[in-house]
């Protein structure tokens, strides 16, 4: 929610009636702190929130691209080992928390979405660890030969963003009224803008990886190797940069990033159209072809890169 | 002999996706061979086919590969190995020469016909071809043992595992176009693939899965 100053003028004075109209602090303002918290300047008391909603989107969008390409990778692995179903049940509960998440409008952290989004980035460690066990025990070790066709290990890696993302929505959204959002002391535009950037680059890698196994054969392949890369310079200059600055041109790399991700989708679905036998063959083709699902876990880094720069521009530290 | 992939039949495939306009071509040239000699005479025919039979004896509940025919057919066509060796002539007339001097061999040993011989004493001769043992005039010096390995047992056993019939039985999916594979590690089965029956209690499952493998 972006507040026009007529708007952000009138919020205020019914803010100000209505803690005029309040004798005694709310409950949680006396757990917190035991007084009333520094009322001026007074941050909009709904932008954590509207922030931490942003950010439930970015979650959940990373979340259901991790379900639906653990379910077909998995699928493919034939289950071979029974753990092989976790991802699908933490990306699922993850997708569900942000889902919920996204509909909440109260100020203050949801203990079992902040479990759901906590086992979830625990599942994504844990599963990087395992494909990387996994690709260390293949003939070879870690050869281009294993590193290309064994587990990947950009996989698992998203599902920590996704919970990581959530994660750190929650703490946003538990900001106290009337104080800028922070996460472990450092303004959370800043942490999430910087976690948006590693996650970025994370996955420019296992885009790059899998692109360059592809022979980069369509000139289109390039484009989530030199696209995200920019954008993940701009949002990290701006994680490391000044606050209240509105950075149009970062927006516009995360906006296209954002439909890169999707554009991705689509061009996997010609992709697999271009496999021998094309979509009628699509019991075979779905699994060999390119991924489908994978691209819009750009999209959800570019969304969670939005949130950010939001909460940067509305709690500027410097 | 026990069936280990109990239900399976890669004919099955035609008309699904694992197969296109291609592969049925192929594979129905392949069904459609001539099963009389075009290469052969009638007598080289009776003792190629006694001897197919004791190469590749072959269950009597289904058709017969008809391998004899497959062999006749290579060499109607032409089809070359891409090497030979040089004591052995061309695949044709090796076939020939062959052929004649087992059948001598037989009226020699036994004063008869190859392909009228019990199997034993049919494996007898065939074991000293194997071993080297047959001489005679009518190799015209192609060494017997060279025969066998290298003309007898590639085309006839190359024959069998060319038809259909025997993809069915070691459970081969059959041609891999326009149908790949997809997970390729060990041990590793794509749903298009047929069920092994390993014992006895997983051959209903296996009987299950294999009636529905296309």
């Amino acid at each position: 929610m972006r507040l026009s100053p007529t708007t952000g003028l009138g919020l205020g004075a019914i803010l100000s009636l209505a803690a005029l109209a309040l004798t005694r602090p709310p409950p949680w303002a006396r757990a917190a702190s035991g007084h009333l918290p520094v009322r001026v300047p007074t941050p909009d008391p709904g932008a954590a929130v509207h922030a931490a909603r942003r950010m439930n989107r970015a979650a959940g969008v990373i979340a259901a691209s991790v379900l639906a390409d653990s379910a077909v990778e998995h699928y493919r692995g034939s289950f071979h080992n029974k753990a092989m179903v976790i991802p699908l049940v933490t990306a699922t509960l993850s997708l569900a928390a942000s889902l919920h998440g996204n509909g909440d409008r109260q100020a203050a952290a949801h203990r079992l979405r902040d479990c759901i989004y906590a086992a979830a980035a625990l599942t994504g460690l844990a599963g990087t660890g395992f494909h990387l066990f996994n690709i260390s025990q293949k003939p070879g070790g870690f050869s281009w030969q294993n590193l290309f066709y064994s587990a990947p290990l950009g996989a698992p890696a998203a599902l920590i963003l996704s919970g990581l993302m959530g994660f750190l929505a929650e703490r946003v959204r538990d900001t106290v009224p009337g104080q800028p959002p922070t996460i472990g002391g450092l303004s959370a535009g800043r942490v999430v803008a910087a976690v948006t950037t590693l996650g970025l680059l994370g996955t420019v890698g296992e885009a790059g990886l899998l692109h360059f196994r592809g022979a980069y054969h369509d000139p289109f392949m390039y484009l989530p190797v030199t696209v995200p890369p920019l954008t993940a310079a701009s949002i990290g200059h701006a994680a490391l940069g000044r606050t209240h600055r509105r950075r149009p041109l970062t927006r516009l790399w995360l906006r296209f990033t954002a439909l890169l991700g999707f554009a991705g989708t689509g061009f996997h679905i010609v992709g697999v159209a271009r496999n021998m036998g094309g979509w009628r063959n699509w019991r075979q083709n779905v699994l060999n072809g390119p991924p489908i699902p994978a691209p819009p876990s750009f999209t959800g880094l570019a969304l969670a890169g939005l949130a950010a720069l939001g909460l940067m521009q509305d709690h500027p530290d410097d | 002999m026990t069936d280990r992939y109990p239900a399976y039949d890669v004919l099955a495939k035609r008309w699904t996706e694992s197969w296109n306009e291609a592969t049925r071509k192929v594979i129905d040239r392949r069904l459609a061979v001539p099963r009389e000699p075009r290469f052969f005479s009638a007598s080289e025919w009776r003792t190629l086919g006694a001897l197919c039979d004791r190469i590749l004896p072959q269950p009597k509940d289904r058709p017969p590969v008809p391998l004899p025919a497959y062999v006749d057919q290579k060499i109607t066509d032409g089809r070359l190995d891409g090497y030979r060796y040089a004591e052995i002539p061309p695949q044709g007339e090796a076939w020939r020469r062959g052929l004649a001097a087992l059948e001598a061999a037989s009226q020699e040993a036994h004063g008869a016909s190859f392909h009228a011989l019990s199997a034993e004493r049919q494996d007898g001769l065939l074991h000293r071809m194997q071993q080297g043992d047959l001489t005679g005039e009518a190799w015209g010096g192609m060494p017997c043992d060279l025969f066998f390995e290298h003309r007898v047992i590639p085309d006839i056993t190359h024959a069998y595992y060319a038809h259909p019939t025997a993809w069915s039985e070691i459970g081969f999916g059959g041609p891999a176009s326009p149908r790949g594979y997809v997970r390729m590690g060990l041990d590793r089965r794509d749903p298009w693939e047929a069920v092994e029956a390993t014992c006895g209690k997983e051959e209903a499952r296996a009987r299950r899965n294999n009636s529905r493998v296309v």
